[in-house]
């Protein structure tokens, strides 16, 4: 029988949270760029301009279909021999999933784009606004409530994605608990810790995302 | 100054990229009848009239949906053999984390297909003398299994993509070979290029086909 001993993982457990931050940030980042890349891709794809509208379909739907972990080799060992400048992991890692999480959330932000009536936006034409303004003020507004269900579980998706920068040694939760198995020898004890982390921390962030979806349900019926 | 691409070596190493794909499609067999297969199991113990089936259900689906894949992987790769006195090889390893994950997400879609049956239809399938099984199996699961068709086509997809992950253990797929290949050749760009068009290239049918699988079967319904 197997004799559990966490006493390995509590002395070192200022590395996992340093882990648990690096992935943290690292969603941080992915997601503050992430968010204006598949705005843009989205737009570019309903421009109805196909000078504009090809590209960006082929940019949505390659990191769509192709495993992240593929994009993530590729970004990190093939695009420096491109570019002939030096990859950091981190710097790697923050293209994949700025371009890869945009891929996902221009598909969101068209759904929820195409799903605003059109006469909403013929309206606003009407009374004078350009077709910037009618997006910004009239169907963004609209749409971004109604994705925000969708956006908030591809943001978890991106967080559990994220452990796979542990390949390419950034120094995330997995990789720490990774380093950490095999100086203390307890693999079980590190691994459990590490996986306890990414549960507890992703049921409070989808628990905050039902929250804040419940309080925008619930203000929406108020303006009506 | 611009790079100049050499694809020879990649041609010259035919049968090692051979040699991954297998891996990657044996891997992918496997997970996707495991993961499909156990997740109506799981699905069909979370609305079981035994609490304890219910609770170990809706426990596991929880777990495993929200912790990562490739946490999963090396958990039973490294983890699991000290409790266990067995060897696990990398592809045992991947097909415990891979198929797990996908049954607990594909658990979720068997479970809205069976609630979007709508009641009456068990209580006609009762009425007429059905047990509750025959309901299930002759009444229940083939309407709700038409309907989510297309959510697990998608799951499969993403379990083709989730084999990838079997590298880092260091399972032969077609990742691990191309990792190999550009060790040996210095050629990662052209390497991870191939790889990931070979992916797209796959894949990409796959996904126009649950499109218009999608568009179908809402205009039937």
């Amino acid at each position: 029988m197997y004799r559990w001993d966490f006493t390995p993982i509590w002395a070192h457990g200022d590395l996992l949270l340093a882990g648990l931050g690096n992935t943290l940030v690292l969603t941080a980042v992915a997601l503050a760029g992430g968010l204006p890349v598949g705005l843009a891709l989205a737009l570019a794809r309903l421009s109805g301009n196909r000078l504009m509208a090809a590209p960006a379909g082929l940019v949505i739907e390659v990191f769509r279909t192709t495993p992240p972990l593929v994009q993530l080799f590729w970004f990190y060992f093939g695009l420096p021999i491109i570019l002939n400048v030096e990859m950091t992991p981190y710097l790697a890692a923050a293209l994949t999933f700025t371009i890869q999480s945009g891929a996902f959330f221009a598909e969101i932000f068209r759904a929820g784009i195409v799903s605003v009536d059109k006469g909403q936006s013929e309206s606003a034409r009407a009374i004078g606004m350009s077709k910037a303004q009618a997006m910004r003020r009239i169907i963004l507004p609209q749409a971004v409530k109604r994705m925000f269900p969708a956006m908030m579980e591809r943001s978890i998706e991106l967080m559990k994605t994220t452990t796979l920068v542990a390949t390419v040694s950034y120094a995330d939760l997995l990789y720490q608990a990774n380093e950490l198995a095999q100086k203390t020898f307890r693999p079980l004890e590190v691994f459990t810790a590490a996986a306890l982390l990414y549960f507890v921390t992703i049921t409070l962030v989808s628990a905050l995302g039902a929250l804040v979806e419940r309080r925008m349900a619930q203000s929406g019926e108020m303006t009506r | 100054m611009t790079y100049r691409w050499d694809f020879t070596p990649l041609l010259d190493n035919w049968q090692a990229l051979a040699m991954g794909a297998v891996g990657t499609v044996r891997l992918f067999a496997v997970c996707l009848v495991l993961g499909l297969g156990f997740g109506l199991i799981v699905a069909l113990a979370r609305r079981s009239r035994w609490r304890l089936a219910r609770w170990v259900s809706i426990g596991f689906i929880e777990f495993f949906r929200n912790t990562p894949v490739l946490v999963q992987i090396l958990w039973f790769y490294f983890a699991l053999p000290m409790l266990v006195p067995v060897e696990i090889t990398p592809f045992t390893a991947a097909i415990f984390g891979i198929s797990l994950n996908s049954a607990a997400y594909s658990a979720e879609i068997y479970r809205a297909g069976i609630q979007s049956i709508e009641p009456g239809q068990w209580e006609a399938a009762r009425a007429i003398g059905m047990s509750g099984l025959q309901t299930l199996r002759r009444i229940v699961l083939p309407q709700a299994l038409r309907r989510v068709l297309p959510a697990l086509t998608n799951r499969g997809i993403e379990i083709f993509k989730m084999t990838t992950l079997a590298s880092v253990v260091a399972y032969i797929e077609l990742l691990h070979q191309g990792k190999l290949i550009a060790s040996l050749n210095f050629n990662p760009l052209e390497v991870y290029t191939v790889i990931g068009a070979l992916f797209f290239l796959f894949l990409y049918p796959l996904v126009r086909a649950t499109y218009a699988l999608e568009r179908r079967l809402a205009r039937s319904d």
